[in-house]
Order: structure tokens, then sequence, then C-alpha cells
């Protein structure tokens, strides 16, 4: 029966699942590097959902709906922005407000141009980006199926994800982008000592981690499920945050942190075919994501320190 | 130096006769200054309320409906009638004692944002022990129940505490999580072990000694109307949670740690152990609406049974400043608003979900207390060229 789970398709489906994930942690990452704690990335995410779906089907136009999921996305991470960042509110507080605000005006808009709340109609969804043929028998043929399975069976978000996680811990380590950024979160007092703009820093933090939640939503919608169903995110945002602690807030790190989600999620959608074999009730494995982020943040790995200045608004003298 | 208070007292504001820059300047300022903030701090309430009505309508008019006749259907829905009353004071029951959970760990310095998972704890604790002590009076029945719940949300809420205690793990995200897996348990015994039998997945019906009685059957002069005695019950915990804030260790401790841990800490108040106590305080009282929501509303439980009454918690806590009597006024309001909903939708075809809106509105301006601040000091500043502007 482990032949039967441990397929190259778990793996894959297991990557996929974890893509809205992915994205969105390490944009979290570059988040809470800066100092800004972001818990509205759930609702960044939905909104993003949203502008995806809703946009695909007036237009006809999945990329267009790609870009409205990231515009939609950071508009609202914008508010988060100019909460925290200029009024100095509870960023935890402010982040509860967005989530709350992009429940309400999804589900508004939802009924206000669909006419009814639940679900909207479906759109095509974005194919993989390559089609080669799987391997014959022998040896060599279920390599290379391992191979296209798990490597070559995406979808072009979820490549464009592992690029940016890959690009976005290179700009943080090896720029000068990156150094002023760990600064803000570390000490923001002494950036702005030597002339780095703590506000404007964090702005633009705080925007990027809001169009990787645009791309996350619109990955999950358009390429994924194909419909937006209301409150759909089902806390994945809050998964993307512990994913990003469990990856030391390092862009690359919460995107490997996330497959371990995806993982969990995959495996949970497999075990469920197998559910005549293995008597335990689905509801056991639907828990396994959120059980797996409690085990993970009690610090199964050791305690994880985050950047000093995390949470904490900054007040520019002059 | 008798004449200058007597004269500060009759002529609050600065006058010019104090120098600029001297000691005596500085002090008055911060006098009229602090009484400018505590009227600021008293009003932001009120107003982040009606500046959410005025974002809620921009909503409704782009909808190309009549906000006027939204917000009076919503009104007539929640204070229209007696039966409308009743239904408002229903919906505020577990939003008080939810939002006095959310508003006591915000005064530790804890965010329960997973009240929600608490309160389903409690509820099935409620269904669970409710169907086993049939027969006894409700004497002895109500209270054990009512100790089950909220015993079901302490424990509920104990792991991400001893979590953050510990590990220092974020509790945001522990008790979201332990949210979602609360849900998965009601869900997974509804549909299981405590299946009733029947086609809908829901729990035995509580007998009639377990469940808490109308608020009519207390008060005969009130007309029937669903409302129950939970909501006396949580206006007596909104007196229990003021008294242990104010007057006993547990309250000192857990206001020192939110107000400031290293200083409690170096006070010799145990930062660990008041996170913990203080969580599962807060987690106990959560339960305690989901044990409401069984006793007085359902009957049993089902899945799904509570559609983010916790969340809406966090709304009442906020908007309440923390304060328990401020949390029975601004569960009433949400309770209002809820019970509006409906009335709102059916009479002025609005969707009900205008109600998330007005209250994440209603959040962000509480955050962003300085919006409202700033946009009064604004005001004043255009009023009179007066220091206190810059």
């Amino acid at each position: 029966m482990l032949r039967e789970i441990l397929t190259p398709e778990l793996f894959a489906s297991a990557v996929r699942l974890a893509t809205p994930i992915a994205i969105t942690a390490a944009g979290a990452a570059i988040c809470e590097r800066s100092g800004v704690v972001n818990i509205a990335l759930e609702g960044l995410m939905l909104v993003a959902s949203f502008a995806a779906v809703a946009t695909t089907l007036l237009t006809g136009n999945v990329w267009l709906g790609v870009a409205a999921a990231v515009l939609a996305a950071t508009t609202f991470a914008a508010l988060h922005a100019w909460a925290s960042i200029n009024l100095r509110s509870d960023q935890v507080v402010s982040g509860t407000a967005i989530n709350l605000l992009a429940l309400g005006v999804t589900g508004f808009l939802m009924e206000t141009m669909f006419g009814h709340p639940g679900s909207t109609d479906s759109v095509q969804t974005i194919p993989p980006v390559f089609d080669f043929p799987h391997g014959g028998p022998g040896i060599l043929g279920t390599i290379w199926t391992w191979i296209d399975v798990v490597f070559l069976s995406y979808t072009p978000l979820v490549y464009v994800g592992m690029f940016l996680a890959v690009f976005l811990t290179w700009a943080m380590y090896r720029t000068r982008w990156g150094l002023r950024l760990r600064a803000l979160g570390e000490h923001p007092r002494a950036a702005d000592t030597v002339g780095v703009s703590v506000l404007g820093g964090r702005w633009v933090a705080v925007l990027i981690s809001g169009a990787m939640a645009g791309l996350a939503g619109a990955n999950l919608t358009l390429e994924q499920v194909g419909t937006f169903t209301e409150n759909m995110t089902n806390g994945r945002g809050f998964i993307a945050l512990a994913a990003n602690i469990f990856g030391r807030w390092v862009p690359g790190g919460a995107y490997l942190a996330s497959l371990l989600f995806g993982f969990a999620d995959a495996l949970q959608f497999k075990l469920q075919l197998f559910s005549d074999v293995i008597k335990i009730p689905p509801q056991f494995f639907l828990m396994l994501p959120y059980l797996l982020t409690v085990i993970v943040l009690a610090g199964v790995m050791g305690r994880a320190v985050g950047p000093a200045a995390v949470g904490k608004p900054y007040k520019e003298k002059g | 130096m008798s004449d200058n208070d007597s004269r500060s007292r009759l002529t609050p504001s600065v006058e010019p006769d104090v120098t600029p820059g001297t000691d005596e300047f500085e002090k008055r300022l911060a006098a009229e200054q602090q009484s400018v903030d505590r009227t600021i701090r008293i009003a932001t309430p009120f107003i982040s309320v009606a500046i959410a009505m005025l974002i809620g309508s921009v909503f409704m008019l782009l909808a190309g409906k009549s906000p006027v006749d939204a917000y009076s259907a919503m009104f007539q829905g929640a204070f229209g009638s007696q039966r409308a009353i009743g239904e408002t004071l229903l919906r505020a029951t577990p939003l008080t004692f939810a939002g006095l959970a959310v508003a006591y760990g915000f005064r530790a310095g804890l965010f329960n944002i997973g009240a929600e998972g608490q309160l389903f704890m409690g509820g099935l604790a409620a269904a669970f022990v409710g169907v086993q002590l049939a027969g006894y009076p409700m004497g002895v029945s109500l209270p054990l129940i009512l100790i089950a719940g909220a015993i079901a949300g302490a424990a509920w809420a104990f792991v991400p505490a001893l979590l953050k205690a510990r590990i220092g793990a974020h509790e945001v995200i522990t008790t979201m999580m332990f949210t979602y897996i609360a849900r998965y348990i009601v869900s997974w015994l509804v549909t299981g072990p405590l299946r009733a039998p029947g086609f809908v997945p829901q729990t035995v019906e509580l007998p009639l000694t377990s469940r808490l009685p109308k608020l009519n059957e207390i008060l005969p002069f009130l007309q029937p109307t669903r409302a129950h005695a939970g909501f006396l019950i949580a206006v007596a915990c909104a007196f229990v949670v003021w008294f242990i804030l104010r007057y006993t260790t547990m309250g000192y401790e857990a206001r020192a740690v939110g107000f400031n841990q290293m200083a409690a800490q170096g006070g010799g108040i145990s930062v660990a152990s008041t996170t913990i106590k203080s969580l599962c305080f807060s987690g106990a009282l959560a339960g305690l609406a989901g044990c409401a929501e069984v006793m007085g509303v359902h009957y049993r439980l089902f899945d799904q049974f509570s559609s983010g009454l916790g969340f809406t918690g966090i709304a009442v806590a906020l908007l309440a400043k923390n304060n328990p009597f401020g949390v029975i006024a601004a569960a009433i309001l949400f309770g209002a608003m809820s019970a509006g909903a409906g009335t709102m939708q059916l009479e002025a075809d609005v969707s009900q979900k205008v109600v998330y809106i007005l209250q994440a509105v209603i959040i962000f301006l509480i955050a962003a207390e300085t919006i409202v601040t700033w946009t009064v000091q604004r005001f004043r500043r255009r009023k009179e060229v007066s220091p206190l502007a810059a």
C-alpha cells in the first residue's frame, strides 16, 4: 500500500498545494524582516482570490485575473502599511481588521455581482507549462516519470513562486536593499541614523508581501480550484505565517517549510482514498496541516528568534 | 502659588502671561493635552461607529441600494419590537462572553484570536454534559454544565498558553490553529460518536432540565422572545471580570504583565504563570459563550454551530476598549447589527455581509486611533492657533 501512497503524484500535489502558502510565506519573511507583522495575509489572499476569479469571469482573460489579484492584494496591503507604519496602530489588530474587511468585501461583492452567496461560476484554469509524455517501463522510464511529474508538471505561477523565493533570498542577503531591510527589523533607530528611510523601507516590504499574497490567491483560484468560494483561503495565511517562522524569516526557508504543510495536505487527500483500509475519520486528516503548524511552532526544531523590532511601530525623529 | 492654581482651575487653557518654554507652560500644556486626549479617547468608539456606517453606505450606494432604507430596516429588525429586542439580546449574549474573553486577554497583553475554538469546545462540553445530567434538578445541572463549558474552554486555551509561556510561540497563530482543530473535532463528533439518530448530523437534544430558561420565564412581565437567561449570566460575568481585574491579585498581575512585562518581572510577578492563567481564564469565558449558545439557543451541537462569534468577540473587545462594562454595550451593538441584518437584507435588499465591513472598519479605526485624534486636532487647529497642534 505504501507504494500506492508514495507516488510521484503525491509529491507533485504536495508542491501544488503548498504553493499558495509558500508564496505568501516568502512574502511574509520580507515583511517581518522589515519589522512589520502581517496577520492580514489571510485576508489579502482572499481578496486576491476573488479579484482573480471575478476579473477572469468579466474579461475572459486569466492573465488580467492574475494582475487584478496582485493589484487587489497590494491595495489592501497598503491599508495595512498605512495603519501600522504611518498611524502606528497595533499591527496585529490592524491585520485582524483587514481580514474581516476582506471577508466582508468579498462576500458583499460576490452577492452584489453574482447575485448569490457561496461560490462563483468556474473559470478555465491555467494549464501546466510543459506537456511531456510520461516515461515507459524500465528504470530509466521510471526515473523520467518521476522527474516529469515532480519537477515539470506545474502551472506557470508555481514556477514564478519558486523563482521569487530564490530571488528574494538572494536579494535579502546579497544586495544593499536586503541589508537595509534586515536592519529595519533588527534596529530601526540605527538604520534611521545612517540615513535609511525606516518608513519607506517598511512600506516597500509590506507592499511586496501584499503582491506575493496576490500571486498566491491567483495561483489558488486560477491554477487550482477554478472558482471563488467564500472564505476559501481557510487559514492558509496563518499557516504561511507559521511557515515563515519555521523557515527562520528567510524567503527560501519559508518556501521550503511550506512544502511540509503541502505534503501534509497532499497526504490527507491521498489517505482519504484509502478510507476503507485505514479506518480513521476524514476530519483527522483534515486537521493535519493545522496540527503540524502547532507542532512546528512548539519548537520541535528549536526555539525560533525573530527580528528584534518586529511588531514595534517606529517613530521618526524630527 | 495658590493664586496660580485657582486661576488655572478656572481657565484651563494656556494663558498668554505664562511664558512659553518655562516649566509652568509645559505643565499646563501637558494638562490640557491630557484632557483633550481623554475626551478623544472616550469619543473614539462613537466616532468609529459613525465613520463605519458612512463607509458602509458607500458600499450600499455602489450596489445601487439606499443606505437610509438599509439602516432603518436594520434598526427596525434590532429594536423595532420586543421580539426584535429579544433577538438582539439573544445575539448579544455569546458576544458578551466572547468579548470579555478577548478583552481579558488583551489586558494581559495576549491576543486570543482563537476564542472561536474555545467557544466550540465549550459548546461541545455543554452538549455532552447536558445530556449526561438528564434527570438532575436545574439547580444542580445548570451550574455544572456551565462549569464544564468553562473548563473545556480553558483547557483548549491551555496548550497555546503553555507554548506562549515556555517557548514564546505566538498565541495568534497557535490559538488560530486550535480553532481549526476544534472545528474538525466537533465535526467528527457530531457526524460520528455523538451523532443522534436521524438524517442531520447533530447531537441528541438537551433535556429540559439542562436548558437555560427564557428571559420571559424569569421576568414574567416581558413578552415571550428567544432571549434567554444566558444574557443575565453574561452581564454577571462582566461584573466578575471587572472585579477580578480591579481587586484581585490575579487581575493585578495580568494587568501588570500586559502593561510592561519587564517591569512586572522585575516586580516579582511570574510572567509565564500569569500568561498561562490569563489565557486560560480568557478561554473559560469563551467556553461559556459556546456553552450558552448550546444551552439557551440550539439545545444541541452541530457542525458550524458558530459562524465566527469568537471573531466578532475581538471587535466587541476592541470597541469596548477592553472595559468589561463597555463589552456589554458593544456586544449589544453588534448583536443589534446581526439581528437587524436579516431584516435589512429582506427589506432593503442589501447583503448581510455589510455587517462584516462595518465591524472591520470599526476595528481598523479603533486600532488606528490616531486617525480620529488627528482629525479632531486638525479641526481644533483650524479654530485657534494653539501650541497643542504642534
